[in-house]
């Protein structure tokens, strides 16, 4: 039940404690007529109902005052008249009697027992998701399979296959390059082979000639160092020098 | 032996003593009489006084609530005279209707028709066979002059409606 309905605010700490309605039953005294007024409750029950049979009765105003045990107006779903037979409801209303419980919830007075202190109110962000929105819905929605993943699929597929055909010519190319490589080598093999033949008469022809002996002789038979080349080396000076020379 | 009693007693000291003791009841009544809405007179014209809404004026409501069904009934009479009035030197014709105007129970629609008249129609007598509350109107009109159309002095006029619920 919203706060239009009742006329008041609805919030938590009203409870209902009666219903009064009214109505006036239109009908003729033989006709079959019952009129049900009630609210339901949040299981689809009704949270009170009341139901009038006017078969074989006068139609005529109706008043009725229905106590309800305090009930929070939370609890309380659509309200209704519903009628069976033949007949109809005129000027219809339905006063709901209330109480408010001020305290019901601990932060509405400072004067309630456990008063706790309002909670700042916390603005609600709404997050924009793409996926969500119409637009993007429009743009990205699957006309045809151009440029879609099915498509990039099948255009893999054809690529393979070409590259399949292709590797397959290749590959008979190259056999066929190979049955004519073999078929050199073959050929060249057997030159060879029959070269080496040839050439062999000439490996066991004898040369004519005689054996060249050594006939450099050292004088003194002795090498000596020379000492002032390694009193030279035995110095870094020459050495450091280098290192400076570089930076000059 | 009138004596001889009183001898007797005598000797014994015998004295005689007695108490009255009274026995208490309230009965509340079952039955209550409200006035819902008040009733007043519109003047269409010089010599008519009525309740009649399209008149300006306003049909008085009487509510009777009853907890124990079949066991009153109520009387209600529309007005035959003014209760205060300016001085009236010439007749004052009355007319009135007294209706169910609405209940709290469809079992009580057959009160109408169940009702009796008393007192030259003027009042009308309902057996409240059911418990629950119920909604009488009371129409009036009142015509100065005897059929003449006189018209009616000024001043405030004032009439009563009476309803009463009676055991039965």
């Amino acid at each position: 039940m919203n706060t239009p309905t009742l006329g008041v605010s609805a919030e938590t700490g009203l409870d209902i404690s009666g219903v009064i309605y009214n109505y006036t039953a239109v009908k003729d005294l033989e006709d079959d007529f019952t009129v049900t007024v009630g609210n339901e409750d949040l299981d689809g029950g009704y949270i009170w109902k009341d139901t009038e049979d006017w078969s074989g009765k006068y139609g005529m105003k109706l008043r009725k005052f229905i106590p309800i045990p305090y009930t929070p107006i939370e609890l309380f779903g659509k309200g209704s008249i519903a009628t069976t037979g033949k007949g109809s409801v005129e000027d219809a209303s339905v006063i709901y009697m209330y109480r408010w419980d001020l305290c019901r919830n601990a932060q509405n007075d400072k004067s309630c027992p456990n008063y706790i202190p309002p909670l700042p109110v916390i603005p609600v962000i709404e997050i924009y998701d793409a996926l969500e929105d119409e637009f993007v819905k429009d743009a990205t929605k699957e006309t045809d399979d151009v440029g879609t993943d099915k498509d990039e699929d099948t255009r893999e597929t054809e690529e393979e296959e070409e590259e399949k055909e292709r590797l397959e010519i290749a590959m008979a190319a190259s056999e066929n390059a190979l049955t004519i490589a073999n078929t050199a080598s073959q050929a060249s093999l057997l030159l060879r082979i029959n070269n080496a033949t040839n050439v062999s008469s000439y490996y066991v022809a004898q040369i004519q000639g005689g054996v060249y002996r050594e006939s450099i002789a050292l004088q003194g038979g002795e090498i000596v160092d020379n000492r002032k080349a390694l009193r030279s080396l035995a110095q870094d000076n020459l050495m450091n020098d280098m290192i400076q020379e570089q930076y000059k | 032996m009138r004596k001889l009693a009183l001898l007797l007693s005598l000797i014994l000291g015998v004295t005689s003593a007695y108490a009255g003791t009274n026995i208490n009841g309230n009965v509340e009544s079952r039955c209550t009489v409200n006035t819902d809405t008040a009733g007043y007179y519109g003047n269409p014209n010089a010599y008519t006084l009525t309740t009649l809404p399209a008149s300006a004026g306003q049909v008085p409501i009487i509510r009777i609530d009853t907890s124990l069904a079949t066991a009153y009934k109520a009387q209600i009479s529309y007005p035959t005279s003014f209760s205060s009035s300016p001085s009236l030197g010439d007749t004052v014709v009355w007319t009135g209707a007294v209706a169910v105007d609405q209940t709290s129970s469809s079992d009580m629609s057959g009160y109408q028709a169940a009702s009796t008249t008393a007192d030259g129609g003027a009042m009308r007598i309902y057996p409240l066979t059911v418990a629950g509350a119920t909604w009488f109107s009371v129409a009036s009109v009142a015509t100065y002059g005897g059929g003449q159309q006189k018209a009616f002095p000024g001043g405030s006029y004032t009439a009563v409606v009476v309803a009463e619920c009676i055991a039965q």
